[in-house]
C-alpha cells in the first residue's frame, strides 16, 4: 500500500524509525549463520548491556529481534548473528561489506551487570544461544578483574554446529576462563565430549553461590535448573535470556507474551525467580 | 464543564456544521447492523444504535498503519494525525479507547497511535437500545469512563450535551445549544442510570473477584479444553475487540519496487502462529500451539492479566466477541460461569 509520508516535528519520537547501520564486516560462522559488524552511519555509539536486543531490517522485508553478540565496551561497532531461518533473516544474509542494514535500539532489559560483578559466573549457552551471551562473555573477559572465578560451557548439536570457531579455539587455552562444551551428534573428528549441556555439569565444581546464566533452545532451560537445584544455587540467582516473536521490541504487539510480560521489554534477560511462577516460561 | 441542551430537530444542523469542518466518524446502518463510518451527512447517523460491528478504536488505530516510509534515501516517519471526531461513541468504548491510551502511552510511548489519538475529539452518547449479548452493566461499572471530550444524552425533546474538555466546550459554538437547567441534567443522569441496569446479560460476581477466579483456574487444562474445543483460532474475538490491540508489522513495496512503507496491522492471539517462532533448518517452535491455550490466554488478558494496570479488567462488556463468535464460544460471562462451577 502506498503510505503518505509525514513528519510532524523533527525529533517526534517515532519508536519505530530505525537508524542506519553500516556493514563493516562479514563473516560466514556456519553453513545458515553469519555475523556483521555494524557501525552506525549517525556517528553515535551503541550503548546497551549485554544481553538486549535490536529490531534489526532490511526494508522491503521487514524486522528480526536479534541480540548483540560484541561486548558494550567496544562502544564503535557492534556484531549481530543472523541464522537464515526465514524471509528477514535469509534477505539479511544476502547482504555484504558496504550495505546497510537499519536497527531500532537498544531495547529490553539485558544482565544486570552490577548483580554479577565480584561473583562467581557460570554461563550455559547452546547452539544459537551462544550469541547474545558472547556479549557478556566478551565484557567479562575484557574487565576480568571484576568477576571472580568464570565457567563457560557451551553445547552445540554437532560439530559443524559450532559457532565462533576462533573464539571457541581462544577460549579452550585461556586460563580467564573455564571453557567446557559438548556435542549431541559427534563427527569422526571429535574427541570432545558427547550428550547434551547437562552431562557437562558433571565436569566441575560449581559452587552454589555462583550467578548462572541461561541461554539456548526452549527445551534445554527446565533441565539445567534441575542440576543447578541440585547444587543449591538459589532462583534470584540465575538469570535467563528467553528466546520469543518480539515483533515490535517496544510491549505493545502482543507476539512474545508469557502469561502478563512482554519478553521485549521486561525482558528478555528476567532473573528466574521472577517468572518461574509462569506458567508459560518453558511451555 | 458545562452542559447544554439541544433540540431535536437542531441536532442534523450541528452535526451538518461538524462535518463540513473535519472528518466526522459516526454510527450507521449496514443493512441490519451498524458501523462507524465517516459521515457525509447527518441524515446517515444513528444514535440508536445497538453496537457497532467492529469498534471505533479503528478510527485512531487503523487496521493497517503506515509506521515508516523507505526509499533508497532512507526512512521517514508516516505520524500523521489529521483532526477528526468521533462521535456517538457509548461509554463502554470510552472505556475500551481510555485503556488503549494507557497501553499505548506506557514505557516506549507509540506516537503513531497517540498523535492519532490527541487528533481525535470524542463525544460520547447514551444508550437508546441494548445488545442482546451486552453486559457492560455488570462489568467493573465502577471504573469511570475517562477520556472522552464530551458526552452527549437523550432526553425527553432533545439531548444534554455535556462538555469535559477544551476541545468538547469547542464543538458547542457549532449549534444550536441552551444553558441546560439542573432538572436536565438530572433526567439524564438518571437515564443513564436506569440504562445500567438493562443488559440481558450479566457476570456473577465482581470482576475483581472475577479476575482471581479466572487466574487460579488457569492450570484446569480439561476445562479449558473443553471450552475451546469448537474453537476454529479464526481470531474474531480478537478483531471485534474494543480492547485488543496486538499487531503485526510487515515491509510493503510500492510499485515501484524500490520504495514502500513499513505497515502495522490489526493481528489476534488466537491464531494458530501468533507466538510461533522459526529455530531454523525447518524447525519452529510454537509457544502457544494448542488452541486451549491461545484461547486461555484471551481469557487471561481480558479478565486478569492487565487488571491491576488498567484499574479493571480489559474487558468492557460490548458482547461483540460473543455475537461475532460462529461456534459462540467467546461469550466472557458464559466462560466466567463455567469457571466458576468447576
Amino acid at each position: 500500500m502506498a503510505v503518505q509520508k509525514h513528519t510532524e516535528t523533527a525529533g517526534e519520537g517515532n519508536v519505530f524509525l530505525p537508524m542506519e547501520a553500516g556493514i563493516l564486516r562479514v563473516e560466514a560462522l556456519t553453513a545458515t549463520e553469519k555475523m556483521f559488524t555494524l557501525r552506525l552511519k549517525n556517528g553515535q555509539p551503541m550503548i546497551y548491556d549485554p544481553g538486549q536486543i535490536v529490531e534489526l531490517s532490511l526494508f522491503g522485508y521487514g524486522e528480526i529481534p536479534i541480540g548483540f553478540a560484541s561486548s558494550p565496551t567496544r562502544r564503535e561497532t557492534f556484531d549481530v548473528v543472523v541464522r537464515s531461518v526465514g524471509r528477514v533473516s535469509t534477505a539479511v544474509n544476502r547482504c555484504a561489506k558496504g550495505d546497510s542494514l537499519w536497527v531500532r535500539g537498544p531495547l529490553g532489559r539485558g544482565f544486570d551487570l552490577p548483580k554479577l560483578r565480584g561473583r562467581n559466573i557460570l554461563i550455559v549457552a547452546a547452539g544459537i544461544g551462544l550469541c547474545p551471551t558472547r556479549s557478556l562473555i566478551q565484557y567479562i573477559l575484557e574487565c576480568r578483574d571484576e568477576f571472580k572465578k568464570f565457567t563457560l560451557f557451551f553445547g552445540a548439536r554437532t560439530p559443524q554446529h559450532q559457532l565462533f570457531l576462533a573464539d571457541l579455539e581462544t577460549w579452550r587455552r585461556s586460563d580467564a576462563v573455564a571453557y567446557y562444551e559438548t556435542v549431541d551428534r559427534p563427527d569422526a573428528t571429535w574427541q570432545g565430549n558427547v550428550g547434551v549441556i547437562t552431562t557437562l555439569f558433571g565436569k566441575v565444581e560449581i559452587e552454589p553461590d555462583t550467578r548462572v546464566v541461561i541461554c539456548g533452545p526452549p527445551v534445554m532451560y527446565r533441565f539445567v535448573i534441575r542440576e543447578l537445584d541440585k547444587i543449591g544455587i538459589p532462583h534470584h540467582r540465575v538469570f535467563v535470556d528467553l528466546e520469543r516473536r518480539m515483533k515490535c521490541g517496544i510491549g505493545k504487539c502482543g507476539h512474545c507474551q508469557i502469561n502478563d510480560r512482554y519478553v521485549c521489554t521486561d525482558g528478555p534477560v528476567f532473573p528466574y525467580h521472577e517468572i518461574e511462577d509462569l506458567e508459560e516460561v518453558f511451555a | 464543564m458545562a452542559a447544554y441542551f439541544l433540540r431535536e430537530s437542531d441536532l442534523a444542523a450541528w452535526v451538518n456544521r461538524l462535518i463540513r469542518g473535519r472528518r466526522v466518524w459516526g454510527p450507521v446502518a449496514k443493512k441490519t447492523q451498524f458501523v462507524f463510518a465517516e459521515l457525509r451527512s447527518a441524515a446517515q447517523l444513528r444514535l440508536d444504535y445497538d453496537v457497532s460491528l467492529v469498534p471505533p478504536k479503528k478510527a485512531i488505530f487503523p487496521t493497517t498503519q503506515g509506521l515508516i516510509a523507505f526509499s533508497p534515501k532512507g526512512a521517514e516517519s508516516c505520524v500523521l494525525p489529521k483532526p477528526q471526531i468521533l462521535f456517538g461513541v457509548h461509554f463502554y468504548d470510552v472505556k475500551a479507547i481510555d485503556q488503549l491510551d494507557l497501553l499505548f502511552a506506557e514505557k516506549h510511548a507509540d506516537r503513531n497511535y497517540l498523535a492519532n489519538r490527541e487528533a481525535t475529539t470524542i463525544v460520547g452518547s447514551s444508550i437508546q437500545r441494548v445488545f442482546p449479548r451486552a453486559f457492560w452493566g455488570s462489568i467493573a461499572p465502577e471504573v469511570e469512563p475517562r477520556g472522552h471530550d464530551a458526552f452527549l444524552t437523550k432526553i425527553r425533546g432533545g439531548y444534554l450535551f455535556e462538555t469535559r474538555t477544551r476541545k468538547g466546550e469547542a464543538l458547542v459554538r457549532a449549534g444550536k445549544f441552551t444553558p441546560a437547567s439542573a432538572a436536565k441534567v438530572e433526567e439524564a443522569r438518571q437515564v443513564n442510570a436506569r440504562m445500567m441496569t438493562c443488559c440481558p446479560e450479566k457476570l456473577p460476581v465482581p470482576a475483581a473477584e472475577v479476575a482471581r477466579k479466572v487466574r487460579l483456574g488457569y492450570i484446569k487444562e480439561d476445562l479449558w479444553k473443553e471450552l475451546a474445543r469448537d474453537c476454529f483460532s479464526c481470531g474474531t474475538c480478537n478483531i471485534l475487540c474494543p480492547t485488543c490491540y496486538c499487531f503485526d508489522v510487515q515491509d510493503h513495496w510500492n510499485i515501484d519496487q524500490v520504495s514502500g512503507a513499513r505497515c502495522r496491522s490489526w493481528d489476534g492471539c488466537q491464531l494458530e502462529d501468533f507466538a510461533r517462532v522459526s529455530l531454523g533448518e525447518g524447525a519452529s517452535e510454537n509457544f502457544r500451539e494448542e488452541r486451549h491455550e491461545r484461547y486461555r490466554h484471551r481469557v487471561m488478558r481480558k479478565l486478569s492479566y492487565l487488571n491491576q494496570k488498567l484499574g479493571g479488567p480489559a474487558c468492557v462488556g460490548c458482547g461483540r466477541c460473543s455475537a461475532g463468535c460462529v461456534p459462540d464460544i467467546a461469550d466472557p460471562v458464559r466462560i466466567v460461569a463455567r469457571i466458576l462451577e468447576v
